[in-house]
């Protein structure tokens, strides 16, 4: 596959943006995305983490897991998120296994490949997982690669996704309704700025006013992938109105699309 | 622990910030880091070694008597030998504030092994066999530790570690510990540290561990060993991104996380199942985990219990970690570790309340967390946005409240009660100091919520999740509050034991509450059910001690109980005509419930009072037996007896005009029979809570002097 330089496609782009982005809502009846603070206890994040996003769109592009942290690499990818519908989480109980070291079954132990697994006949047991309840979010994104680009407006565009699209947990089904393809515009030229999206690591600038709920929350953005598996590169820290409402921000660079005004990460 | 002021002094602006990270706080573990940080800062200063060393884990011991016992040795000479000074092999001192730095104690936290330094703490009260075997152990395990020889093989004074462990070797010289100690502690048991001291000089002194650079790393190292090996993994780490400084690092997987919610045994997170990669899904650098885990003194300063559940009220500041901001943290943390009564938010409160809404920018983490056992925690709530304003507000709000309006005050009327009745024994229907206490604590849910076992948490206990909700400013769902608020009562009108009559002051004071927190203000109060809308509105009781034209004006010529009670059903949303046209609203079967009650009320206490009944129409139709299937059949039976009441009394006086309580009597003849019950939508909670509400209303519906011409009931009761 051809990928283009990076140096030309940020030299297309119009003050560090991309001059167009694919657009599309993602909803589902419950979302999860585990919080990386903790392993015993199961938080959700509210604001999907960009690095879903780029798993999402490479289970629609049907790339292999760890296969695709190039394409949404920093310098090569684009990526903004709006909340659409206001931010709700529930405790969900669940039944899990034990992973515990002694009821681990070795499959296939003596041979080149083994693995373990929990044992299916054990009795489970609960966890509470914090859900969200019926997230909505609006993601634009662009590409530096065309040939993966142009595949993903056709694909989403004729409504087609290669692995079944899931928010966070594969039993958390997802619905992505594609909006088109849009020009990334010059965003609203004033001191402070009526923000649609999350807004990416500007927690200072964020004008806070009496009326308006404005929270924070850091998540992975960014991943590479070594000989052992993968690691997280790069996070950050969004801030976001859990009303699904904008958030007026200060000295920052926003960009319009489709009548919305939104920062890319 | 350096005080606020000494704090400011030793780290001015310029440096304190160059030991704080740039980023704002995001995460988790962000907070803890910078918790981390100001400790260490706080504790044992600056320096390499700072945040490895664990001043507070002994601090109960300092300034006591046998609380720390040396071993001394004389590595100085070809074989190194026990201490033969006047003080001896083993010496058993007073643990000083001076001597925290030199013994370097860095506490391993588990119930088995020896503490990362040379200097461990023994349990409580050991017996002097156990002391004498911890010394020992000060030679042969500790000196002979993989971690530690392998550090000790390093450095330049490595050799006095091996001149330790060559002494470990020596069975006579470990007897003679164990001799000399058990001597010198007269077969008493005692809580203490121990330690080594070491000469390396022929005429040198004796030196603490503290003083010797290879005793520090080798600590330093065993410390950081535990971030990568714990639970069988062997090397947990690797190069990626630390996930506090966002900057690239040898990042650990096994690393301790003050409050748990990170554990390497959990490996369902883990890449393949395998603990060797914990380092992937929880980057962390081993100067970021060492750092976190000295939050620990902080983070446990800001909790408390409540509901069997254990609540982190974390303070932290909002943006970017300005100097003089975090001062005031510190200072903030510091009060709550040196005062043990309060909760977190008492404190932050008693600190912050000078400054105006704008300079209160601190934020809290907070969330509620059921630790079933070490490696099972259920998390209830969270939140990294609670704003001390939420829970203050509510505090102020509610005193407010109840000493203004006229629902709760007699103030607005002249010779009638007002509609529901108050107690100074009952904290939510009196101005009440500790309103705040009661928030934090959740006492303030507890009064009002059905009542369950306290020492077994339950992950949707409604009480945790409504004081999460009211710490972080979320909403509390009505349909929530009416069931909690039902069950109550009628547990309360059940349970023989303590029946008392009905509870007044309490749905009186979910009254209050409900009202409160449907304040427009904090807006606490939402539903997804359009008939409950009218409930999460505010009522606009009169807040004038004047009376107002409406209230001097009476339409039937002068009964002050009719005027009363259309001002409280027109003033409360939930029950007002007015929003009678909503399609959604069944604000008129509300209504018809409440009036009813009031009614029940209201001829109950009449029995009670003139006629002397034990049982009344109160204790007939408790607030379980009423359902939309008999409420029209209750209707009947009440009014039966209300006209009953009116014939009797018209018999004995003669001249009574019209139906007793006809003001009541009439607006539920309205209400009740259009639409028919049968028809009716309103859900069971909400119908039974407001028809407990009437019951309420009715049983305090009468002169507001009745307390004292209860003598002469005749009297008071012609008004009727």
């Amino acid at each position: 596959m051809s990928q283009q330089s990076l140096d030309d496609w940020t030299a297309d782009r119009n003050g560090g943006q991309p001059d167009r982005c694919l657009s599309f809502t993602v909803r589902g009846p419950w979302g999860h995305f585990r919080r990386i603070e903790g392993n015993i206890v199961k938080q959700t994040y509210r604001i999907i983490p960009r690095t879903t996003v780029a798993g999402l769109l490479a289970a629609v592009l049907g790339i292999e897991r760890d296969g695709y942290y190039d394409l949404f690499a920093p310098d090569s990818s684009a990526v903004a998120i709006e909340p659409v519908r206001e931010i709700r989480t529930v405790n969900m109980p669940m039944n899990t296994l034990s992973t515990a070291a002694g009821d681990l079954q070795s499959l296939n132990g003596r041979g080149k490949i083994s693995v373990k697994l929990p044992d299916p006949t054990t009795l489970r047991q609960q966890h509470n997982y914090e859900v969200l309840v019926d997230p909505a979010y609006r993601i634009d994104v662009a590409l530096a690669n065309e040939q993966w680009y142009t595949g993903l407006r056709e694909t989403l565009a004729a409504g087609e996704s290669h692995y079944v699209p899931s928010l966070g947990l594969s039993e958390h089904l997802a619905d992505i309704e594609y909006h088109g393809e849009f020009d990334v515009g010059d965003g609203p030229q004033t001191d402070t700025v009526e923000i649609d999206s999350a807004v990416p690591n500007a927690v200072d600038n964020i004008v806070l006013d009496s009326g308006t709920r404005c929270q924070i929350e850091e998540s992975p953005a960014f991943m590479d992938s070594d000989a052992g598996g993968r690691t997280t590169t790069g996070f950050t820290n969004y801030a976001y109105n859990p009303d699904a409402d904008s958030l007026e921000v200060r000295d920052t660079t926003a960009v319009s699309v489709d009548g919305r005004t939104v920062v890319f990460v | 622990m350096l005080s606020p002021d000494t704090f400011r002094e030793k780290y001015p602006p310029d440096e304190l910030e160059a030991e704080l990270p740039e980023s704002p706080i995001g995460s988790l573990r962000d907070l803890q880091y910078l918790y981390g940080k100001l400790y260490t800062l706080a504790t044992t200063g600056g320096g390499e070694y700072a945040p490895y060393l664990t001043p507070d884990a002994a601090g109960d011991l300092v300034d006591t008597d046998s609380s720390l016992i040396v071993v001394r040795v004389d590595v100085s000479g070809d074989d190194p030998r026990l201490a033969d000074d006047k003080l001896g092999s083993v010496q058993v001192t007073r643990y000083t504030g001076d001597l925290i730095q030199q013994v370097g104690h860095c506490k391993y936290p588990a119930a088995r092994g020896i503490d990362h330094s040379v200097t461990h703490q023994a349990g409580r009260n050991s017996d002097p066999e156990k002391l004498a075997r911890y010394a020992k152990e000060r030679l042969t395990k500790w000196a002979t530790d993989d971690v530690v020889t392998e550090a000790a093989g390093e450095h330049p004074e490595g050799w006095i570690i091996e001149r330790l462990a060559e002494l470990s070797e020596n069975e006579a010289a470990l007897d003679t510990i164990a001799d000399t100690l058990a001597r010198k502690l007269g077969g008493e048991s005692t809580t203490a540290l121990l330690t080594v001291q070491v000469k390396t000089e022929p005429d040198g002194e004796y030196q603490w561990p503290g003083d010797i650079d290879v005793f520090r790393e080798a600590m330093r190292q065993r410390k950081l060993s535990k971030l990568v090996t714990k639970n069988k993994a062997d090397d947990s780490s690797g190069d990626a991104t630390d996930l506090v400084t966002g900057s690239p690092a040898r990042t650990v997987g096994t690393s301790e996380d003050p409050q748990n919610y990170f554990l390497g045994k959990q490996l369902e997170k883990f890449p393949g199942l395998n603990i060797e990669e914990a380092w992937r899904s929880h980057p962390i650098s081993e100067d970021a985990a060492i750092t976190v885990m000295n939050a620990d003194t902080f983070v446990e300063a800001c909790t408390y219990r409540t509901f069997g559940a254990k609540v982190y009220y974390l303070p932290y500041v909002f943006g970017r970690l300005a100097p003089e901001k975090v001062y005031r943290l510190y200072e903030l943390l510091y009060r709550t570790v040196e005062d043990e009564e309060t909760t977190p938010i008492e404190d932050a409160y008693r600190e912050e309340r000078r400054k105006t809404l704008q300079e209160q920018d601190f934020r809290f983490y907070v969330s509620a967390v059921m630790p079933h056992q070490m490696s099972r925690y259920d998390v209830f709530g969270e939140t990294l946005n609670g704003r001390l304003h939420y829970p203050k507000q509510l505090a102020i709000t509610h005193n407010e409240f109840v000493q203004t309006v006229s629902a709760f005050n007699r103030d607005h009327y002249t010779d009638w009660t007002a509609p529901l009745p108050t107690n100074q024994n009952w904290g939510l229907l009196e101005t009440n100091d500790g309103q705040l206490h009661t928030v934090s604590t959740g006492w303030y849910f507890r009064q009002t919520f059905a009542e369950r076992d306290d020492d077994d948490a339950d992950a949707d206990d409604p009480r945790i999740e409504a004081l999460i909700s009211v710490l972080s400013g979320e909403a509390v769902a009505v349909d929530v509050l009416l069931e909690e608020y039902v069950n109550r009562i009628i547990d309360e009108q059940t349970d023989d034991s303590e029946h008392e009559g009905f509870p007044s002051f309490l749905v009186a004071s979910q009254f209050a509450q409900l009202c409160v927190l449907a304040d427009d203000d904090l807006k606490l109060l939402q539903t997804t059910d359009p008939s409950k809308n009218q409930i999460t509105q505010q009522p606009e009781y009169d807040r004038d001690t004047m009376p107002s034209l409406d209230e001097i004006t009476i339409a039937d010529g002068g009964h002050p109980a009719a005027p009363k009670l259309e001002s409280f059903i027109s003033e409360t949303p939930a029950l007002s005509p007015a929003n009678d046209d909503d399609p959604d609203s069944v604000t008129s079967q509300r209504r018809g419930a409440f009036l009813l009650g009031a009614l029940v009320g209201d001829i109950g206490s009449y029995q009670e009072y003139s006629e002397d009944r034990s049982t009344t129409l109160v204790d007939q139709y408790p607030v379980k037996s009423i359902t939309r299937s008999r409420i029209k059949k209750v209707t009947q039976e009440t009014v039966a007896k209300t006209l009953t009441y009116t014939r009797q009394e018209k018999k004995q006086q003669g001249n009574y005009p019209g139906t007793k309580a006809d003001h009541i009597v009439d607006r539920l003849r309205d209400t009740i029979l259009n639409p028919e019950p049968e028809e009716w939508e309103i859900e069971t909670d909400d119908l039974r809570f407001y028809y407990a509400l009437g019951v309420t209303y009715g049983m305090n519906d009468h002169p507001w002097n009745r307390d004292e011409t209860d003598a002469n009931d005749s009297i008071s009761e012609e008004e009727h």
